[in-house]
């Protein structure tokens, strides 16, 4: 409880600085929500001209989109400098991290937030809207429930996917540049559903870097879609479960990279 | 209040592999290069205590300084701050220790130096009336208030230094841990942090361990001096023997007009020659520097001349080179 | 001439063929590849033949915009901006060259060694595992290197002007990342423009961003022949010819900028 007080007052702080780069802030927004308005109407076209994607419909796979987008607004928004931890060990000011008598993953946690993460939980809010009227849906509350568990799990999983990247920088020195490479993957995943690629692939993103339980897994449930995967069909009410398996996993990994920090010295 | 015994920590480096792939196979690479940075080392600091820790460059310092921080897990041998071991105690032994590494900040840079202030006081559970009367001594004795709503970010050297000394001290630590904290910094606020640091000492019995290289910080703050010197410690004692080798040698540097050999001179001894300087060490009190001059003269024609203070090293390797003989 | 291999030989030794960083470029660059292909396939399992071009066309069409991004990739923004914001610029207007002369050789050097590098293999892969085809005739494969020059060279300017408009003034990044993904978009890298809406295609017909992906990747697919090619280039001509100018009139006056302030 003590940690999670400390962390908002972190938070605060986080956001009062972020505050001094007024400028960035709104032409961040701007680039955001044009990033995401492309992206979508690439997918929008491609769908819209064909009909559907392998049995996707355009709000279906405008649905599938910002269902990833809402779990990704919040990691961007408290999560995004994981990705900077080699900064940290690199300039040396990890250490400070350390030297106080607190939880050195809320500390560094607590350090940044990014402030484009509330551009994505705007598009994805209107865009879930959208999508959520266009299709004519009626969910009972079950649904509402498995819906915020999904975000709250896919904000889970990319941050604890990148933890655990961010984290070889530890032994390696760097990481950034494979966790990039995993983005892209995830990337994939948020643009087009995973049922129209290979085996290899959706087993890479099932059970290898497990991206396709932030939106497409629980996607199929809220759309009652799950029997597209047969005898799979309880993959998709997963992604709270593996969520929470990737935390602990991460965690783990987090601990034993600083033992192995304060004997090597970084 | 700090007892140090057979203190060892090596660093282990995989060696570097270059080429294709070269840093995956780097992680898997068995071969490590190992630096002693701290070699067997022992010592005891009594509380109260403000003890000059000195030592080249790569000496293993700062690697000293972060095992009594517990952010550096020993690779062998004890410590004991105050009772505890640091490392398996990290972080009650972060209450009662505080640090400062010039080096880099510990505030927040785009926030007020206040606003920081007050996040340590939750991180460190500091009480209204504590924090309260701390920051009315740091505003008398470090005059906090005048920069205190200023980003960090936008504060001079010095200024911050003096936050970052507030930051370290606001939760009364028994301890005080300063890595090279005048580095940068000018000698008005030098001044300044050294009278600071003895007023801590004085009034709340701080004990001091203080990193630096300037030998002023040596003589006007530290009642002793522990010298380092590739990870072992070189001289322990205390400082006065310092202060008269400070206080009583000086060096000639002299610019000749053509390439000469090196002579007798009396009351001085050539420690250095690069072209057609030379070096003369001297003490001040056995001959002036105008009869030293008058002497070298009339030997050889003089282009240029300058009487240069000895850099801390330099008395570390008199005093070393002395504790060795004298052994 | 000599200058242009200067900056190809300097880009090879500043590159970083032999790092970690290097392949994981390949590897997405092929992730990409590996999508944009199925997205295909999966869509002409619905309407074989759609809007008069075949599934391998269209195949080509996808994996083709990827592999030209691996050498077309090369704007010369963040150069300028960071030499103009670090006031390193200076050493840049002190050499005896002309500054937009400089930047494209510069531009071009880096161009010549991704395709080298980077282009050379990731055709190959390409061509062997993602069903990329070779141009259908001789004529189709000729008409495709002047047209991919002359898309360089629109690209190269559009960066050269973001570079000396927008970002030595302001640290945007992200005006920046919007601009590239409004380029793809309107570039048709990814989907050729006649998909677009009617709306959304005139637009994207008379913008000169087309000039880079969509041109070239249609006269190389064979979508475009002839009369309709060689107008297609003239469009590339002539937007080639106006963004030079526009160039050098932007570059004239931040150059004016630069000597008053003194950088
Ligand atoms: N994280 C590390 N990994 C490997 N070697 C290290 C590491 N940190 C320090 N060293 C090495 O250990 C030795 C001691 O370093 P240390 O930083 O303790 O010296 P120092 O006395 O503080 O020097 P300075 O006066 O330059 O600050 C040096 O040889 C240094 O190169
Ligand atoms: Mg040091």
């Amino acid at each position: 409880m003590d940690s999670l007080r400390l962390y908002f007052k972190l938070i605060r702080i986080a956001f009062q600085a972020r505050m001094q780069y007024r400028a960035d802030f709104f032409t961040g927004i701007i680039g955001v929500i044009t990033l995401n308005v492309v992206n979508l109407g690439l997918i929008g076209i491609l769908v819209s001209r064909f009909n559907n994607l392998n049995g996707w419909t355009l709000w279906e796979m405008v649905f599938l989109y910002c269902l990833w987008i809402l779990g990704h607004s919040i990691y961007s928004l408290f999560f995004w400098h994981i990705r900077a931890l080699e900064d940290y060990l690199i300039q040396g000011t990890f250490d400070q991290f350390l030297l106080r008598p607190a939880n050195p993953f809320i500390l560094f946690i607590g350090r940044e937030v990014q402030y484009l993460g509330l551009a994505d939980a705007t598009f994805g809010i209107a865009g879930f809207v959208l999508a959520y009227t266009n299709l004519g849906l009626h969910w009972d509350w079950v649904k509402w429930v498995f819906f915020g568990l999904a975000i709250v799990s896919g904000t889970l999983l990319e941050t604890t996917i990148n933890l655990l990247v961010a984290c070889v920088a530890f032994w390696t020195g760097r990481s950034r540049r494979v966790g990039g490479l995993i983005m892209q993957l995830n990337s994939m995943i948020q643009h087009y559903p995973m049922d129209i690629f290979g085996t290899t692939f959706r087993v890479v993103v099932t059970g290898l870097i497990p991206v396709a339980f932030m939106n497409y897994y629980p996607a199929l449930m809220l759309l009652d879609k799950t029997d597209r995967l047969g005898g799979w069909g309880w993959l998709s009410y997963m992604s709270p479960i593996v969520a929470i398996l990737m935390v602990y996993l991460s965690a783990r990994l987090w601990n034993f990279a600083l033992q192995r920090y304060s004997s090597s010295g970084g | 209040m700090i007892t140090v015994s057979h203190l060892k920590k090596y660093y282990q480096r995989p060696v570097r592999q270059e080429g294709f792939l070269g840093s995956v196979r780097t992680l898997f690479s068995t071969k490590y290069e190992t630096t002693q940075a701290v070699d067997d080392i022992s010592f005891h600091i009594d509380e109260g205590e403000v003890v000059g820790y000195i030592g080249p460059n790569g000496a293993g310092k700062s690697t000293s300084i972060k095992m009594l921080c517990g952010i550096l897990v020993p690779t062998s041998g004890d410590i004991k701050v105050n009772g505890l071991t640091p490392h398996e105690n990290r972080m009650e032994n972060a209450r009662q220790i505080g640090a400062v590494f010039g080096q880099k900040t510990q505030l927040w840079w785009d926030v007020p130096v206040i606003e920081s202030l007050r996040l340590f006081r939750d991180i460190y559970k500091v009480s209204g009336a504590q924090y309260k009367h701390n920051l009315e001594l740091f505003n008398d004795l470090l005059d906090l208030h005048e920069f205190q709503n200023t980003p960090v970010r936008q504060l001079s050297l010095g200024q911050r230094m003096r936050a970052d000394m507030a930051a370290a001290l606001l939760h009364n630590p028994r301890l005080l841990f300063l890595d090279e904290p005048m580095i940068g910094v000018d000698v008005v606020v030098k001044e300044r942090l050294r009278t600071f640091i003895q007023q801590i000492n004085h009034e709340r019995k701080v004990t001091v361990l203080l990193t630096t290289h300037d030998m002023i910080d040596i003589e006007k703050v530290c009642s002793r001096i522990m010298i380092i010197d590739h990870g072992r410690i070189v001289y322990d004692g205390n400082a006065d023997q310092m202060r008269n080798q400070y206080g009583k040698q000086r060096t000639l540097v002299v610019e000749f007009e053509e390439h000469v050999p090196d002579f007798e001179t009396p009351h001085a001894k050539i420690v250095k020659s690069e072209g057609r300087k030379k070096w003369f060490a001297f003490n001040r009190f056995e001959t002036s520097p105008s009869s030293l001059i008058a002497h070298i003269s009339t030997s050889y024609p003089i282009l240029d001349l300058a009487v240069e203070e000895p850099e801390i090293e330099a008395i570390v390797r008199t005093i070393y080179q002395g504790t060795a003989e004298v052994a | 001439m000599k200058i242009f291999w200067a900056f190809t030989r300097q880009a090879f030794h500043n590159s970083v063929v032999f790092r970690v960083e290097f392949w994981l470029r390949f590897l997405s660059i092929f992730l990409w590849m590996y999508t944009i292909q199925w997205v295909w396939r999966i869509l002409y399992t619905q309407r074989p033949g759609a809007f008069g071009v075949s599934l391998e066309q269209m195949v080509t069409y996808g994996v083709l915009g990827m592999a030209l991004e691996t050498f077309m990739d090369v704007g010369p923004e963040w150069y300028i901006s960071q030499q103009v914001r670090t006031g390193a610029i200076d050493t840049d207007l002190m050499k005896p060259l002309d500054f937009h002369l400089h930047m494209l050789a510069r531009s071009t050097g880096e161009m010549l060694f991704s395709l080298g590098v980077l282009a050379l293999p990731t055709f190959t892969v390409g061509f062997i595992f993602f069903g990329l085809q070779m141009p259908p005739t001789l004529e189709a494969g000729l008409l495709f290197a002047v047209s991919i020059t002359l898309g360089f060279l629109v690209l190269f300017h559009l960066g050269f002007l973001l570079g000396t408009l927008v970002l030595a003034t302001l640290d945007i990044r992200s005006i920046a990342w919007a601009y590239y993904s409004l380029i793809s978009f309107f570039a048709g890298q990814m989907v050729p423009l006649w998909l677009f809406p009617p709306a959304l295609r005139a637009v994207a017909e008379v913008l000169p961003f087309k000039s880079a992906y969509y041109i070239p990747s249609s006269i190389y697919i064979g979508a475009f022949t002839g009369q309709e090619a060689l107008q297609a280039i003239g469009f590339q001509l002539v937007w080639v010819v106006i963004l030079t100018l526009i160039a050098r009139w932007a570059w004239s006056r931040m150059d004016a900028r630069l000597v008053v302030q003194g950088g």
